[in-house]
């Protein structure tokens, strides 16, 4: 039996939004822009799901879809930015995607500012309004860690950076905390959030940007006008249907069982001698990430994926990386660091795999410390 | 006229009365590279004429052969009759139109009326004449026409010549077994040696899960690379993780690379003399790391002593080896951060200078020693390689 503590990483699709996607691939195939009625009864259901994630995220806003939240995180740094007399804003613990669009745009010249993280993760609030000013024109601090979990206050963080720079957009990376933070993007002061359909049991190839009413953005391609002009390119129909879908499937997990998951794990983790928790006061209960002294992670991964249980090591885009950014910026000596692994739980996962993981976990660390 | 393709070889022809026997080699590498153009191969004293392939394919069976060790150059030419208006004509066509330029005119045919020189004068004036922007000179011309009169009342006239790999044609010299790591360097020497003329098979270590099975994808993947030059090579992978996991606990830290490297020597010579292999290649370079010095090549040398263990690269820079393998197509794949080793089983200090008495005593501390050894021989995997698509 496979158990899948990945979820970080990718969910598995639900039945439910794959059936919904292959009833439209087999049958209703239609190009959204065509005139004839079964592709505009097409049209119309990708407006319904448009409408649908827009209610999800709060009013005052509406969604663009792209292809992936790597793709929403780029096209903030392509838009966001008016001249290179203003300055940009990141947290230090930003997903690759939007900490490789600010180092691109230091080395066009911009003034991009790094803020520090706290110890346990989160955006170091009192370092961000230093470096936030009257001439910020971008801010953007992820809603939830990805590999962590630590989950930012971000409608404080937004209204204490509108105080002091009224004009900067604020966009936050919500990838990891759509449908399990809950999140009024308006009501919060963000202008822009990211988010993808993969992370919550939809599938790879459907991401969104939400917008704030009133704010315009450069289009991300240009073309035959789709998405209201913002980003042309025939629509991925199914994915997107399937996206809405899925956030409805998604909302109805049940945090709490997905908390316990995580707690006994913590518990079996922190039994073991010199294991660091990497999380704040406020974490996703989806992710638990962990610091094994003494260990490399990888080969834990791969002990684990031979008695069919497949953990992360840190993001999955960057495991491929020796060095890691978010955990060094939280202050973790190197000895820890490589011996970290991110479990991550999904809708999908149940309790009753729970206790195999913690055997495992206790087993095969004690024989790689031995 | 008809467009063929001159293939010249170069050592082969120092050999004496042996040399029927490198060149059948060499025709029948040759005809195995380009069995899929539906070409003809005549083979011709001291050169082989490629014919009969599709024009549009010419640069393919160009870069096809341009992979053959053993051709030492190759040129594009045109046959023609040898009758000297069809010579200035076509000289005249492969002639520049301005700058300087020389006729080389070689004859295999010694009964033609014209000699070399005054040939190659009639059809360097004949140039000149209907191109007067031209220049001879004869010392470093920036073109040179080179018209080569056959005995069977042909020319080849070519504009270029194309350097081949040079070297002996690969299984002219036997088989070896080949250490290939995921690195940069054993690609280079397998290269090395098969630029000598020994085809070879190649021994991969693996320690999964300490490493991962992209490590080992890659290596599959420089083996593919290297057959489009070294020949067929079959991968052996050898399992090393309870070797490594015994090392680790039963012997002194400093000690735990020299040691690994020795059972590496001797699973070697093991599968070298199964599978008739005459010799072990491998990549080291006099100093290059810790495990390269003379002390620790003398320590693993030692497990060896039934055949030879060439190191090509023993005398050669880092950026030598590098040049070659950005050459040779390995390079990109052999920086993929994927670690051969594991760091667990890296020491802090390994061991500059070990002995053989030391690590003697080292390897007596495993209790298990030859049981490991020949679990590891038996867990041999066995890979055919797959022809590289860059082929």
């Amino acid at each position: 039996m496979m158990i899948y503590l990945d979820n970080a990483a990718t969910t598995k699709p639900f039945d439910g939004v794959l059936r919904k996607m292959s009833e439209l691939y087999e049958e209703r195939f239609f190009n959204p822009s065509a005139l004839y009625t079964p592709a505009y009864a097409v049209a119309k259901e990708i407006e319904s799901a448009r409408e649908s994630i827009c209610r999800f995220l709060g009013s005052g806003g509406t969604v663009y879809f792209t292809s992936c939240a790597t793709e929403s995180n780029t096209w903030v740094f392509s838009c966001g930015i008016k001249n290179k007399k203003g300055n940009i804003v990141i947290s230090a613990g930003e997903h690759a995607s939007v900490y490789e669009n600010a180092h691109a745009l230091i080395a066009k010249g911009y003034d991009v500012r790094i803020v520090n993280l706290s110890a346990d993760g989160t955006v170091n609030q009192s370092d961000l309004m230093r470096k936030t000013d009257q001439n910020t024109t971008l801010v953007s601090v992820l809603h939830c860690n990805n590999e962590t979990g630590a989950v930012n206050d971000i409608a404080a963080l937004a209204r204490s950076v509108k105080k002091v720079a009224p004009h900067a957009l604020f966009h936050s990376d919500g990838v990891q905390a759509l449908c399990k933070i809950p999140v009024r993007c308006a009501d919060a002061g963000i202008d822009l959030y990211s988010v993808s359909a993969h992370k919550i049991g939809g599938v790879k190839g459907v991401g969104a940007l939400w917008v704030r009413n009133g704010i315009r953005l450069a289009p991300m391609l240009l073309g035959g006008g789709q998405e209201k002009g913002e980003r042309s390119g025939t629509e991925n129909t199914a994915g997107i249907i399937g996206f809405a879908e899925a956030i409805r499937l998604f909302s109805q997990t049940d945090a709490n069982a997905v908390a316990d998951m995580r707690h006994a794990v913590r518990r079996t983790l922190l039994a073991t001698d010199n294991v660091l928790i990497n999380e704040s006061e406020n974490n996703s209960p989806y992710i638990l990430s962990a610091s094994i002294s003494g260990i490399r992670s990888e080969i834990l991964q791969r002990k684990l994926a031979e008695r069919g249980i497949f953990i992360g090591l840190g993001s999955a885009c960057s495991s491929r990386l020796k060095k890691n950014r978010i955990l060094s910026a939280m202050g973790r000596s190197m000895s820890y660091i490589e011996g970290s692994i991110r479990i991550s739980f999904g809708a999908q996962n149940s309790p009753i795999e729970i206790p195999a993981v913690c055997t495992a976990l206790q087993e095969e660390i004690a024989a790689l410390r031995t | 006229m008809e467009n063929i393709i001159v293939i010249r070889y170069g050592e082969i022809y120092l050999k004496g009365k042996n040399r029927a026997f490198f060149e059948r080699i060499l025709i029948k590498n040759i005809r195995y590279k380009l069995k899929d153009f539906g070409c003809k191969l005549h083979a011709g004293r001291s050169r082989y004429i490629v014919s009969d392939y599709p024009t549009k394919q010419e640069n393919e069976v160009v870069a096809a052969l341009q992979t053959v060790f053993g051709i030492h150059s190759l040129s594009v030419a045109v046959c023609v009759p040898n009758d000297l208006e069809t010579l200035i004509k076509h000289v005249c066509l492969s002639a520049p139109d301005s700058g300087t330029f020389r006729i080389s005119v070689h004859r295999g045919d010694k009964r033609y009326p014209l000699t070399s020189v005054a040939l190659a004068a009639k059809l360097g004036a004949a140039v000149l004449s209907a191109k007067p922007d031209l220049r001879v000179d004869l010392h470093t011309p920036e073109h040179t026409v080179w018209v080569d009169v056959r005995e069977n009342g042909t020319a080849y006239i070519y504009g270029k010549v194309i350097n081949g790999l040079g070297g002996m044609p690969v299984g002219c010299a036997g088989k070896g077994l080949l250490l290939l790591s995921g690195g940069i360097d054993s690609p280079v020497a397998g290269y090395m040696m098969a630029k000598r003329g020994l085809c070879f098979d190649a021994i991969h270590f693996h320690s999964y899960p300490y490493t991962s099975e992209q490590a080992k994808e890659k290596v599959i993947q420089l083996a593919s690379i290297m057959q489009n030059t070294c020949g067929k090579i079959h991968l052996y992978c050898v399992p090393v993780t309870q070797i490594q996991e015994a090392i680790h606990k039963y012997c002194t830290d400093s000690y735990m690379i020299t040691i690994l490297r020795r059972f590496m020597m001797r699973i070697a010579a093991i599968v070298a003399q199964k599978q008739q292999c005459g010799c072990l290649i491998n990549g080291e370079s006099l100093g290059q790391v810790a495990s390269q010095t003379l002390e620790s090549i003398t320590v693993t040398n030692d497990m060896v002593s039934s055949m030879p263990i060439f190191r090509p690269l023993i005398g050669m820079d880092k950026q030598e080896i590098i040049d070659i393998a950005l050459k040779m197509g390995t390079y990109e794949t052999s920086v993929l951060p994927y670690e051969d080793c594991c760091t667990v089983f890296l020491p802090e200090s390994p061991v500059t200078r070990p002995t053989i008495a030391k690590a003697e005593e080292e390897e007596a501390k495993i209790p298990d020693y030859n049981r490991l050894l020949s679990d590891a021989v038996n867990k041999i995997e066995i890979l055919k390689i797959s022809q590289s698509e860059t082929c």
